[in-house]
């Protein structure tokens, strides 16, 4: 059987709540969680992408996963938040710091430039908004073949009713025209409340229009694909080089090579 | 078949199969308040409850039959007894719910079964150690 992952806890300075956030998630089940950090360009100010902060100094002490004796994984993870095609940038320095990459497009063309040319891992669905475009078979199609996956994320329906009317419209919009596979279900949690544990997902994805096979893949098998195709992203094409130190502890030394 | 009118006769066998011999599932709910102090009792939990599928549902939905067994007020744990056909309906609206009287609240889904039996015990927090 897969293990349940969490491939969304949105990030923020505040260390001990991202901590209180972690340990509700491995108190819930989850054996995999990733930090979001969202990267939100604008034409009129120049930004910086954010910096992944080491998980060591963020969290000290991994906590245990219920049900399993052993530390919950943590990863980090961009969003991109693309308005223009200029947003993203494919070999960007910035990127390889971090473990996932994801996109949240804006517009009907660049969802298309998405799906079939960006080396991303997921792309977000928009939940807060009336869907700005409908999503053709040929994109979903492609990317369903890259090994690309779509992302629908439920916090925003916990918060109030108009989100939740959106997020259940744009996600039913989607399985239609991806038939329910490579999608997964994240939290996009704030605050530990805002967390559900991985079977209440599963029955929720029932609600998003998903199958029940589909629905418990969206929170495990589905997520475990789409890790391991950021780790084949992140070596040369998929070829792993690792060097075995005898007494020095094992640090993560390769980054994105895109 | 009882044994004890069976006098003198060989015992009998009988194989039974049963497919959804359950009409209920059962559910092990607790409830975590952002405010831990907030008391609430059975009645206050049960509607709750139903203003959840109502906001999903609607009036449709509220009409949906489930009966609160049994509640701890000092814990807020409840088990829920609702038929088969309304689970998916009855689990998502407390998946949903997100907020008790302005409060950020979560409602943590223990168990379900179609047993009420299987909810004595529960194999993930067996303490070991």
């Amino acid at each position: 059987m897969s293990v349940f992952m969490d491939l969304n806890l949105v990030y923020s300075p505040d260390s001990s709540r991202l901590q209180r956030l972690v340990e509700t998630a491995a108190h819930l089940g989850y054996s995999t969680v990733a930090i979001n950090y969202v990267y939100e360009p604008t034409a009129k100010k120049k930004q910086d992408i954010p910096a992944p902060r080491l998980i060591k100094d963020l969290i000290p002490e991994l906590p245990i996963v219920q049900g399993r004796s052993r530390p919950i994984r943590v990863l980090n993870r961009l969003t991109v938040m693309m308005s223009d095609s200029s947003h993203f940038r494919a070999t960007a320095a910035e990127y390889r710091g971090f473990d996932l990459l994801a996109v949240q497009p804006t517009t009907e063309k660049l969802f298309h430039a998405a799906c079939m040319i960006c080396d991303v891992d997921i792309i977000c669905i928009s939940v807060t908004e009336k869907l700005p475009f409908i999503f053709k078979r040929a994109p979903v199609n492609g990317a369903t073949e890259r090994g690309v996956v779509f992302e629908v994320s439920y916090a925003a329906a916990l918060r109030d009713s108009t989100r939740r009317r959106y997020t259940i419209a744009n996600s039913t919009a989607l399985m239609e025209s991806c038939r329910g596979r490579n999608v997964i279900l994240s939290s996009a949690a704030e605050t530990p409340l805002e967390l559900r544990g991985p079977y209440d997902i599963t029955n929720l994805g029932l609600l998003f229009g998903l199958t029940d096979g589909d629905s418990k893949d969206a929170v495990s098998s589905s997520c475990r694909s789409v890790v391991l195709h950021a780790e084949s992203q992140e070596t040369a094409s998929g070829i792993i080089y690792t060097v075995q130190h005898p007494e020095a502890p094992p640090t993560k030394t390769t980054g994105r090579h895109r | 078949m009882s044994c004890a009118d069976t006098k003198g006769k060989p015992a009998l066998y009988q194989r039974v199969v049963l497919k959804n011999a359950s009409p209920y599932h059962y559910m092990k709910v607790c409830l975590v308040l952002e405010d831990e102090s907030t008391r609430l009792n059975a009645v206050d939990l049960k509607q709750f409850i139903i203003s959840g599928l109502d906001s999903l549902y609607g009036e449709v939905g509220a009409a949906l039959n489930f009966d609160l067994l049994k509640y701890d007020e000092d814990t807020l744990t409840a088990f829920l007894r609702v038929y088969s056909k309304g689970l998916v309906k009855l689990w998502s609206s407390l998946t949903l719910l997100g907020s008790y009287q302005k409060q950020a609240c979560a409602f943590r889904v223990l168990q379900v079964s179609p047993f009420l039996l299987a909810l004595t015990g529960n194999s993930r927090e067996l303490q070991l150690d």
